[in-house]
């Protein structure tokens, strides 16, 4: 990624980032969202994220991109944050899966 | 900073102030009271985001983007799941990817904003400009549950949660640069923001349409990861949020506990 490309990204996303977060403040103040909108904005969080994650682990290699230790390693993290509530613990567990896969194999 | 799971303001208990520091003309030890209300209030909700903090430094020292340019998240975006999406994805995604990818993780802030617009309407002008630029999942969850502050009080509480966010925030991120650059690439630290964000996702679950959306996201994406261009991200998105907004309506928001996200 170029400078001028990566520059305008960081701007493009800070700029919607704003919108979303001074829009409705600014100018629609009072006037409730409709519910229907309400009701997907709330699955937007989960879905991108488990997407996000998915693709991280491919790094832009396609589905062979992703390797067992690193399915363990979000597994474990998994697990951990399904178990613990804490997303320290959730890390902490996955890194050190991660590490100690990496020391046996 | 840190994503999803949307905390509704009516599940934070509402403390009312000891102090009486919501006088109609508060004097000035009245504003310090606020003010260190507003940073002891903030500090247990910082502590959950500082390994994040930590994982996002390391992100940016390893982004192909300039690190200077990464580092200038912190300020221009100033949301951590965002911050470590752009920086992340430069390597692989294309500009147009990247940037709708991070767009879709801070929409979730259009809630926020419609939350607290009331609020706002008796505030002036500047602050109406100012205060959304520090509007993240803590000071949300902190101010959404000040209703019983004055106008005054409350831009105060606002402003001084949110600078105090901001600053740690940038703190904790140079920290994790510095112990980026130190550590060597035997340890993998690049899969710290997967496994970060498998972490994030199912602690914004709060219910199963919740769960429809992620495990439906997460497995149209992976049949997509061919898809050129790591479109298979916003694909996978689409999918889920699909899956979760019918499941929503099919099952009417079904809870999975009483708790929510702890952040």
């Amino acid at each position: 990624m170029t400078t001028a490309a990566a520059l305008s990204a960081v701007l493009v996303v800070g700029l919607i980032t704003y919108s979303s977060r001074a829009g409705l403040i600014l100018f629609l103040a009072e006037r409730p969202l409709p519910s229907a909108l309400v009701r997907a904005l709330r699955y937007v969080g989960p879905a991108v994220l488990s997407a996000l994650t998915v693709n991280l682990l491919a790094g832009g290699e396609g589905p062979s991109g992703v390797e067992v230790v690193e399915i363990a390693a979000v597994s474990a993290g998994i697990i951990a944050a399904v178990l613990t509530r804490n997303l320290i613990a959730s890390l902490t567990a996955g890194m050190v899966t991660l590490w100690l896969l990496l020391l046996l194999l | 900073m840190t994503n999803s799971g949307m905390p509704r303001p009516d599940t934070y208990p509402d403390r009312t102030m000891s102090d009486s520091a919501d006088a109609s003309s508060p004097t000035e030890t009245q504003n310090n009271v606020i003010m260190r209300r507003a940073v002891r209030d903030s500090i247990p909700l910082f502590i959950p985001a500082v390994p994040f903090a930590l994982v996002l430094g390391v992100a940016i020292t390893e982004s192909a983007m300039p690190t200077a340019i990464a580092w200038s998240t912190n300020v221009f975006i100033f949301a951590g799941a965002a911050q470590l999406a752009t920086v992340s994805l430069a390597a692989t995604a294309t500009w147009l990817t990247l940037v709708a990818t991070a767009a879709a993780i801070n929409l979730r802030h259009v809630m926020y904003s419609a939350a607290l617009a009331p609020r706002f309407e008796d505030q002036p002008r500047w602050f109406r400009w100012v205060g959304p630029f520090v509007l993240i999942d803590q000071t949300f969850a902190l101010v959404s549950a000040r209703t019983e502050l004055s106008a005054d009080t409350w831009r105060r509480y606002y402003l001084t949660a949110g600078v105090f966010f901001f600053v740690l925030w940038n703190i904790a991120v140079i920290a994790g640069m510095l112990v980026g650059s130190s550590i060597p690439s035997e340890w993998r630290l690049g899969v710290a923001p997967a496994v970060m964000f498998a972490g994030l996702v199912v602690l914004g679950l709060t219910n199963w349409p919740g769960v429809v959306a992620a495990v439906t996201g997460a497995a149209v994406c992976f049949m997509a990861l061919s898809v050129p261009n790591n479109g298979g991200i916003l694909i996978g998105a689409v999918a889920g949020v699909t899956a979760g907004y019918i499941a929503d309506v099919v099952l009417d928001g079904r809870n999975l506990s009483t708790r929510g996200f702890p952040q």
